[in-house]
This record gives C-alpha cells, sequence and structure tokens, in this order.
C-alpha cells in the first residue's frame, strides 16, 4: 500500500510538468471492471495477482523511466521529450494503444519497442551498441523502464491501433496469417493455444484472442512477471511463446514481430488496456 | 519472388534492415539466380518491395524467410536449422486454416489418408512397455525447444508433452486442449484393436483427426517405438495410475 502513496507522488509531478492532467486509469480497477463484465477464467486465475496489483512493482521501474525519459542523455546530451509516438512530439497519453502504427519519417510500422529505440538514435545519438538501446530484456534495462512510464499513459484507454495506412493494414493482415500458420517440431501456431476459451497448458490458462475484453490483458505489456521478477514487454513475449513452438529466435523490433503484434493489437481493439500489468 | 532461399536473399534481408523506404528491399529481376553473374549475386541491385502490394500470405511468407526477422540459421538439435523448423510441409499447410475456414470433406480425407501413410508399425507387433517410464514421458515437455535457449538433449531425455494438453492420472494437473484420458484402459480395455488406435493416435493424430492440434510424435520423429510403447503402458496398463 504505502509503494502506493510513494509512486504516485513523482508521477503527479511528472504530468503536471509535461501534459497536464493525467487521464490514465489505475489497472486495477480496469481489470476489475474487466472480470465484472465477463466471466473470464483467464482473468481471475490469479487471485493473488490480483491482490498484489496496486503495489505492482512495475511502478517503481516507470517511475524510473520517468526520469530516464526527462533526462538530456547520449551523445547529442538531448531528453526523450521530443519523441514522436505517434501523436505529436512529447505526447505520451495514449500513445501506446495506437502502436504499432505507421511512420512516415521511417516509412515503417512500428511499435513501442522499435519506435523507442528510433528516438534514442536519431534525437540522443545512441548506437545499437551502447547498452541503452543493447539491453532490451530486465527492469533494470532502460528500455524497459522507459516503456513502462509511456506505456503506463495509456492505462484504461482502449486499444485503438490506426489501420488508414496501406502498411498498417499488411502488417496487420500478415500478422493474422502468421498467427495460423503451422510449423515446427510439433505443428505449433499461435491458435494452436489461444482461440478457444477457457483452455489451460497444465493449470496456466490460455487467453482466447476471439474475445477482446479477456485479449486486452494478454497483450497489456509492460507487466511485471511475478515468476521472473522482471518487467516485460509485448517482443518478451513473443519470444517465449515462440521457444515453446520450437521456432527459432525472432529479432527485436524486426517486421515479422511487428506483424504479429500489429494483430494482436487489432484483435483486442475497444477494450481497456491494463497498464502496466501484473502477470504469473 | 518472396521464396527465394539461396545465401543472396540473406543478404537482401540484411541490407533491408537498413533501407528505410516502404517496408524494404530485396533483389528480384524476375531471372533465376544462377544465371546471374556472380557480383550481381553477392551486391543484389536493390527494388524495392512494397508490402502493402502483397497479399497477406505472400507477405507473410517474406517476413518470414526474406526480412530477417528470425534467426534461420539457428541449429536445431535434430541437425537442421531455423529454416526448415519454419518451413511447412503439406499436412501444415494444408491445416493453417485461419478463422472461419472449414476443413472440406475432401481434404479432411486426403490429410487422413497422407496421415495413415507416415505410420511405421513396430516389427514385433504393437506392445506395452513399462507405464512407469511412460508416466515420465508423458509429464516431460522437454526437448526440441531452441531459440535463445535450446534444449540439451544429451543432458536429458525428450518428452512427450501429454500433460500439456491432456488430464491423465489425477496426481498431476494437466491442460485441458485435448479431452481429458483419465481412465482411458479401464474404459478401452487393451484389445488388439484399442492397442492399435492408440499407437495410431499417438504416432500420427491425423489419421482420425484431420488437422487436430494434436503433434504427430511418431511420424516427426520426437518419440521412439519404444517411447510410444512405454506412454502405451502409462494409458492402458490396468497397473498404471492412469486406470486407478
Ligand atoms: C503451446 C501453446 C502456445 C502456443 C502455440 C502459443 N502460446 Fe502464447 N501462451 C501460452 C501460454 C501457456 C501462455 C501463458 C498464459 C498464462 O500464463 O496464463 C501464453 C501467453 C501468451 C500471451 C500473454 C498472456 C499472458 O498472460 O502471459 C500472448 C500475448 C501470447 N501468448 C501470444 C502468442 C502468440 C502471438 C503466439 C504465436 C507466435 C503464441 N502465443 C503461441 C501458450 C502458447
Ligand atoms: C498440443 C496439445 C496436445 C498434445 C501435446 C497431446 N495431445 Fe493428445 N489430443 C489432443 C487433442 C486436441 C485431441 C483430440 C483430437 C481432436 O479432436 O482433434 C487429442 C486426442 C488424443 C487421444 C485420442 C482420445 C480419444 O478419445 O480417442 C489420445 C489417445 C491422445 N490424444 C494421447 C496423447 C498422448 C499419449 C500424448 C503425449 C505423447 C498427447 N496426446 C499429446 C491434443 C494434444
Amino acid at each position: 500500500m504505502f509503494k502506493k502513496t510513494l509512486r504516485a507522488l513523482p508521477i503527479a509531478l511528472a504530468v503536471s510538468a509535461t501534459a497536464g492532467l493525467s487521464m490514465a486509469e489505475a489497472p486495477e480497477d480496469v481489470l476489475d471492471k474487466l472480470i465484472k463484465k465477463t466471466n473470464s477464467p483467464y482473468l481471475t486465475q490469479s487471485p493473488q495477482n490480483i491482490m498484489i496489483m496496486p503495489d505492482n512493482p512495475a511502478w517503481l521501474v516507470a517511475d524510473e523511466g520517468a526520469i530516464l525519459f526527462r533526462t538530456p542523455r547520449g551523445p547529442k546530451n538531448a531528453s526523450l521529450e521530443k519523441c514522436d509516438f505517434g501523436k505529436g512530439p512529447g505526447v505520451l497519453e495514449g500513445a501506446h494503444v495506437e502502436l504499432p502504427r505507421y511512420f512516415a519519417d521511417t516509412g515503417k510500422v512500428m511499435d513501442l519497442d522499435s519506435r523507442l529505440v528510433h528516438c534514442m538514435k536519431t534525437l540522443q545519438g545512441f548506437t545499437d551498441n551502447d547498452p541503452a538501446i543493447k539491453k532490451k530484456h530486465g527492469s533494470d534495462s532502460d528500455i524497459m523502464k522507459l516503456q513502462t512510464y509511456i506505456a503506463s499513459k495509456s492505462g484504461g484507454m482502449s486499444w485503438n491501433p490506426p489501420m488508414n495506412h496501406p502498411m498498417e493494414k499488411a502488417m496487420r493482415n500478415a500478422g493474422e496469417v502468421m498467427f495460423y500458420r503451422r510449423s515446427g517440431t510439433m505443428d505449433f501456431s499461435c491458435s494452436t493455444c489461444h482461440t478457444q476459451d477457457g483452455k489451460r497448458i497444465r493449470a496456466s490458462v490460455l487467453p482466447n484472442i476471439n474475445r477482446p475484453d479477456e485479449w486486452t490483458k494478454a497483450i497489456s505489456w509492460p507487466a511485471y512477471r511475478t515468476s521472473h521478477d522482471h518487467v516485460r514487454s509485448s517482443q518478451h513475449r513473443v519470444l517465449e511463446c515462440l521457444w515453446q513452438m520450437r521456432y527459432p529466435d525472432i529479432r527485436n523490433g524486426s517486421d515479422a514481430s511487428i506483424a504479429l503484434i500489429s494483430f494482436w493489437t487489432d484483435a483486442a481493439r475497444g477494450a481497456p488496456a491494463i497498464l502496466p500489468d501484473l502477470k504469473r | 519472388m518472396y521464396k527465394k532461399t539461396s545465401t543472396a536473399a540473406a543478404v537482401a534481408a540484411t541490407t533491408c534492415l537498413f533501407l528505410i523506404v516502404g517496408g524494404c528491399s530485396a533483389t528480384s529481376t524476375g531471372k533465376p539466380e544462377a544465371d546471374k553473374p556472380e557480383a550481381a549475386k553477392a551486391a543484389p541491385k536493390a527494388k524495392a518491395v512494397d508490402y502493402a502490394a502483397m497479399s497477406p500470405k505472400a507477405l507473410a511468407e517474406y517476413l518470414i524467410f526474406e526480412s530477417g526477422s528470425y534467426e534461420l540459421d539457428q541449429p536445431t538439435q535434430e541437425g537442421t536449422n531455423g529454416r526448415a523448423r519454419l518451413t511447412q510441409d503439406d499436412i501444415q499447410k494444408t491445416c493453417s486454416l485461419m478463422k472461419g475456414e472449414n476443413l472440406s470433406d475432401k481434404t479432411r480425407e486426403k490429410v487422413s489418408a497422407l496421415a495413415a501413410a507416415s505410420i511405421k508399425y513396430p516389427e514385433d507387433g504393437i506392445k506395452l512397455g513399462d507405464w512407469k517410464k511412460g508416466r515420465e514421458l508423458a509429464w516431460s515437455g522437454f526437448g526440441y525447444r531452441t531459440a535463445h535457449n535450446p534444449d540439451d538433449h544429451a543432458k536429458r531425455a525428450t518428452g512427450g508433452n501429454c500433460y500439456n494438453c491432456h488430464q491423465l492420472a489425477t496426481d498431476r494437473t494437466g491442460g485441458n486442449i485435448g479431452p481429458s484420458l483419465t481412465g482411458y484402459g479401464k474404459i478401452r480395455g487393451n484389445s488388439p484393436a484399442t492397442l492399435k488406435y492408440t499407437y495410431e493416435v499417438i504416432y500420427n493424430p491425423h489419421t482420425y483427426f484431420a488437422c487436430t492440434n494434436m503433434p504427430r510424435m511418431g511420424a516427426t520423429g520426437v518419440l521412439s517405438q519404444q517411447q510410444i510403447a512405454d506412454i502405451m503402458a502409462y494409458l492402458l496398463d490396468p497397473a498404471s495410475p492412469v486406470n486407478k
């Protein structure tokens, strides 16, 4: 509980310093409403995790991200305050629920991860070999601190990835094909495990992509994973499922990973984001 | 065009990571690679690949094999690579049904026939092995995972993953992607017909359930005939906890 009060202060300060009043809704409240609305066994599978949501360690990671975001860093000694996540330079409110999207300045569809890296390179002058960019995973990485902070500005907002640009549609549609495409030693596709209600792998309840009110929690990343004791990203979740599927690694920020994430985000359209989330 | 598997494709894939126009670039002059001079293969002339102009299927194949997204050269336990793991065989291709797509009767028959043809039977007939070994095999999900954390088959025996999808004995928690197999032998007995059916389902379940979600662990060599016999004993032996 005391953690909640602690984190409220720096966040309030960060918000008032940049974008005015925060619109973000507390993730535990968003989840609570979804649970009342649905009878999803996926959402309710861990009463323990639901209980500790208000003290989610991800908030501390987000706070560190807030400071990093505003601190001039890198060879160009610049902050990230001019980074455009799709809603204009520096606008973070609701940016994450509208990603992935097409960016004219790169000619690519980008997710939060890849857009952040882009800004760290162009605005701050970091390169691929700098630890700030190279370390993609773990609560102690700059990338995860920043992602957690930026995503927290979309809590409670509805997923709404734009589908106006032909590239956005193309990536989403290719991602859909990939989702249903079987291969590998065990003939798995994503759809093997994520298209039915109430299915489990051993004790783990599987989220169904056809139920936006359930699927929104599945795609609400960054999330603190209790079993890892780290905050994890969407890209990390893709890696984990691919490993189970006996597929090779997918590269962080690659077009195939973004196609999958475009499809999975579109599938949650209209449902409120739980950010930051807490998962098993 | 998106099906090229030469090293030139890998070069193109790497190149495209650095190009920022409307997606990325690859070589395509319509000429087969073999006709080109060596220099042209090594330094492909960039021609923009327009993602938006490709069909979803074509783009998916392009993203998987040509865009530099996957570690296609990552080694596998069976001595192949990531590319081979991502390449589909007939059954995988036919069974990649999108939402709302249904299997026609004709395709169902084709898949079942392909599956039946894949089955090799033990020379000395189908027999039950050791249910205790079968219990561990049914539980273990170890094996064939590669990526950033490859399973070392020299250190640990590979398993059958059955508990991932099935409830078997009730002393352990199983999944429910497949039906419960609790009491399987008690219900079915162990007549030659039951033994044959069970062997075939484990070897290649598409024989009976075309385009099922259950893996073909005999046909793919994940399970040996001995391992299948042990797992069958776990399912069918009256002494097995599955039937208690
Ligand atoms: C063999 C089954 C299986 C396959 C195939 C599979 N997943 Fe998963 N997936 C899981 C399991 C198990 C979890 C963890 C669920 C839990 O903890 O309740 C999970 C979790 C997820 C989550 C996050 C939900 C959470 O609570 O952690 C997403 C998103 C996801 N998978 C997407 C995918 C995508 C995309 C693919 C295809 C690239 C895929 N999965 C393939 C089994 C699978
Ligand atoms: C990825 C999930 C999955 C795994 C792993 C799996 N199965 Fe299955 N299994 C299924 C599904 C789904 C069915 C139902 C067939 C259908 O309708 O598609 C099934 C059906 C069966 C049946 C037929 C049941 C009946 O009533 O006739 C048997 C027997 C069986 N599985 C045994 C096994 C064994 C033994 C293993 C481990 C070696 C195993 N399965 C692993 C998903 C799985």
